[in-house]
C-alpha cells in the first residue's frame, strides 16, 4: 500500500508547472490545451498511470461539451479538476471513479480563481497605459508578457497545494465519504452537461432554426441513429437548405 | 522628440512578427477591463513603429490600439491581418482601422464560436472522450491535433487571408443585404450544428433518468396482483429523454429570458443533482 503513495513534493511541483503551462498555452496559441483529456493524460504520464488520466479527462470532457467561454465568461475549470483528480488516483484505494467525485467539485470551485486572474490582469493594462504614455515600449512589452503570470498561478497554486497538502485529507475524505455523497456527485456529473447545452442553444439563433433541432432529436430518439449518422444526415441537409435559400426567389 | 526622416518601409519581416506575436501570445494579458486590447496593441506594434515618424505619433498610434477588443482568437486572425495591412499603408486614417476592428469583432466571433464551440469541439470531443475512457491514447492525440489546427494552422491562414484582403475584408465579410460570405458560412454551420445538437442533447444526457417506481394493483384473470411500475418507462412512452430535454429547456429559459449567468445555472444544477440523488428522484 505504501508504494502507491508516490505523490511527493516533486510531483506536486511538476504538476503545478504543467497546470501553469496548460492555461497559458490555452490563452495563446490556444485552443485546446486546457481540455481535460490533455490535462488528465499528461498528468497520468507524470504519475505513471496514463489510463487513469485518460479516464478522468474523458469523463470531464463529456461534462464540458458545449461549455465555451463566450466573450470571456468563466466556466468550470475542468483542467485543474482533471489534473488534481488524476493525481489522486495514485493514492491507495482511490479509483478513477472516486477521483471523478473529487474532480467535479474542484472544477466548480476553481471558477473563483479564474475570475480572480481575469481581474488581477487589469493591473497590466493600466501599467501598459502608463508606459505607452511615456513612450517606454519595452516596458509595455513586459506588461503584455507578464499577463500570463496571474493566469498561470491561478491554476498552479491550487494544484500545488491540493497535491502537496491534500493527500492526507483527501484519503481521509475518500475513506469517510458516505454513499449518498458519492452518488450525489455522480448525479451532478451526469447533470452538468445540461449547462453546456443550454449555453450553446442560447448562443444560437434557435428561433430561426428550431426545425433542425427537432430533426436531430427525432433521428436519435425515434430512429436510434448514432451521432455520426446524424452528422452525415446534417451534412446532407445543410447544402440542400442553403440551395433552397439561395434559389428562394425562383421557386 | 527625435525626428525620424529616414523613409522606413514596412517589410514582410515586420508582418511576420505581427503574425507570430498574435499566434503565440495574443491572450496572455486578457483582463476584464479591455480584454484583448494589450495583446492586439503589442502584436501590431512592429508595424506601428515603422509607420510612425515621431515618438509622439507612435504613442498616439499605440494608444488607438489599446482600446477594448475581444474576439474568438482564431477568427480574429483575419482582423489583425487586415489591420496590419491597413496600418502599413501610411495614408490610411487611424479611424478606418479602428472602425474595422470594432465592426468585425462581433461577426467574426459569431462565426468562430459557431465553428468551434457548436460544430467541431462537441463532435470531436465526444469521439476523443469515448476513446479516452476506453483507455485509447488516440483520444488524447485527437485533442492535441484539434488544438494545433485551431491554435496555429487556422490562425496563421486567417491572418494572411486578412492581410492580403486588407480593407476588402469588410466587403467579403458582410454586405448590406446580409448575404456576405461570412453570413453564408455562419448559416450553414448553424444548420449543421443545430441538427447535430438536437441528437447530442438526448444522447449525452441519456443517463439522466429517474429510478422512481410505484406499485399498483391490477386484475389478472380475476385475481388482484400488485405490479411495480417504473416511472421512467412511462415517461419514455410519452416522450423519450423527457427529463434531459426539460432540464435543458428550463436552463435555456433562465439564461435567455431571465438573464441568469452561467454560474447561477451551474449552482442550480449542482443543488438539483444532489437533492435529486438524495431524495431518490434522479
Amino acid at each position: 500500500m505504501e508504494d502507491a503513495q508516490t505523490l511527493g513534493f516533486g510531483i506536486a511541483l511538476i504538476l503545478a508547472i504543467w497546470a501553469y503551462l496548460g492555461i497559458v498555452l490555452q490563452l495563446a496559441p490556444g485552443v485546446a490545451w486546457h481540455e481535460p483529456i490533455i490535462a488528465g493524460t499528461v498528468t497520468g504520464l507524470i504519475i505513471g498511470n496514463v489510463e487513469a488520466g485518460l479516464y478522468v479527462g474523458g469523463a470531464l470532457m463529456l461534462m464540458s461539451l458545449g461549455m465555451h467561454t463566450y466573450g470571456g465568461a468563466s466556466m468550470p475549470d475542468f483542467q485543474t479538476g482533471a489534473i488534481v483528480g488524476t493525481a489522486f488516483t495514485a493514492l491507495p484505494e482511490v479509483g478513477p471513479e472516486a477521483a471523478l467525485t473529487l474532480a467535479v467539485p474542484i472544477s466548480i470551485l476553481m471558477i473563483q480563481l479564474d475570475v480572480l486572474a481575469r481581474t488581477i490582469n487589469v493591473v497590466f493594462i493600466h501599467g501598459a497605459d502608463k508606459f505607452v504614455e511615456k513612450g517606454q515600449f519595452k516596458k509595455m512589452t513586459l506588461m503584455h508578457l507578464l499577463g500570463q503570470v496571474p493566469w498561470g498561478l491561478s491554476r498552479a497554486i491550487p494544484v500545488f497545494i491540493a497535491i502537496s497538502l491534500g493527500q492526507g485529507p483527501v484519503q481521509a475524505f475518500i475513506d469517510w465519504s458516505p454513499e449518498w455523497l458519492e452518488q450525489g456527485m455522480q448525479t451532478v456529473g451526469t447533470i452538468l452537461p445540461v449547462l453546456g447545452f443550454a449555453l450553446l442553444l442560447s448562443m444560437l439563433p434557435v428561433k430561426k432554426y428550431w426545425p433542425f433541432l427537432l430533426i436531430g432529436y427525432a433521428l436519435l430518439a425515434y430512429m436510434e441513429i448514432p451521432i455520426i449518422g446524424i452528422a452525415i444526415i446534417a451534412a446532407a441537409i445543410t447544402p440542400i437548405y442553403m440551395r433552397m435559400k439561395a434559389g428562394g426567389a425562383n421557386v | 522628440m527625435s525626428e525620424n526622416n529616414k523613409e522606413k518601409k514596412v517589410t514582410k519581416k515586420d508582418i511576420l512578427k505581427v503574425c507570430w506575436r498574435y499566434i503565440l501570445t495574443f491572450q496572455w494579458s486578457w483582463n476584464y477591463e479591455r480584454m484583448q486590447a494589450l495583446g492586439f496593441a503589442w502584436s501590431i506594434l512592429p508595424v506601428l513603429e515603422k509607420i510612425s515618424d515621431t515618438k509622439e505619433e507612435l504613442i498616439a498610434n499605440v494608444k488607438r490600439h489599446l482600446q477594448f477588443f475581444n474576439v474568438f482568437p482564431p477568427a480574429g486572425g483575419a482582423i489583425i491581418g487586415a489591420a496590419a495591412a491597413m496600418e502599413a499603408e501610411k495614408e490610411t486614417p487611424g479611424e478606418a482601422v479602428d472602425s474595422l476592428k470594432v465592426g468585425l469583432m462581433g461577426p467574426f466571433s459569431g462565426i468562430g464560436d459557431t465553428l468551434y464551440a457548436v460544430l467541431t469541439r462537441p463532435i470531436l470531443g465526444v469521439l476523443a472522450a469515448s476513446l479516452a475512457m476506453a483507455g485509447n491514447i488516440f483520444g488524447f492525440w485527437i485533442m492535441v491535433l484539434f488544438g494545433i489546427a485551431w491554435g496555429i494552422v487556422i490562425k496563421y491562414y486567417l491572418f494572411w487571408l486578412g492581410y492580403r484582403q486588407g480593407n476588402n475584408v469588410i466587403d467579403q465579410a458582410a454586405d448590406e443585404e446580409g448575404e456576405g460570405l461570412l453570413d453564408k458560412i455562419t448559416a450553414a454551420a448553424t444548420v449543421f450544428g443545430i441538427t447535430v445538437i438536437g441528437g447530442f442533447i438526448p444522447d449525452i444526457l441519456s443517463g439522466l433518468t429517474t429510478p422512481l417506481t410505484f406499485e399498483r394493483e391490477i386484475e389478472v384473470e380475476g385475481e388482484m396482483v400488485s405490479e411495480v411500475v417504473e416511472i421512467q418507462n412511462v415517461l419514455d412512452d410519452i416522450l423519450p429523454y423527457m427529463i434531459p430535454i426539460a432540464l435543458v429547456a428550463i436552463c435555456y429559459y433562465l439564461i435567455q429570458k431571465r438573464d441568469w449567468s452561467a454560474v447561477s445555472v451551474l449552482i442550480l444544477l449542482f443543488i438539483l443533482g444532489f437533492a435529486g440523488s438524495y431524495l431518490g428522484l434522479l
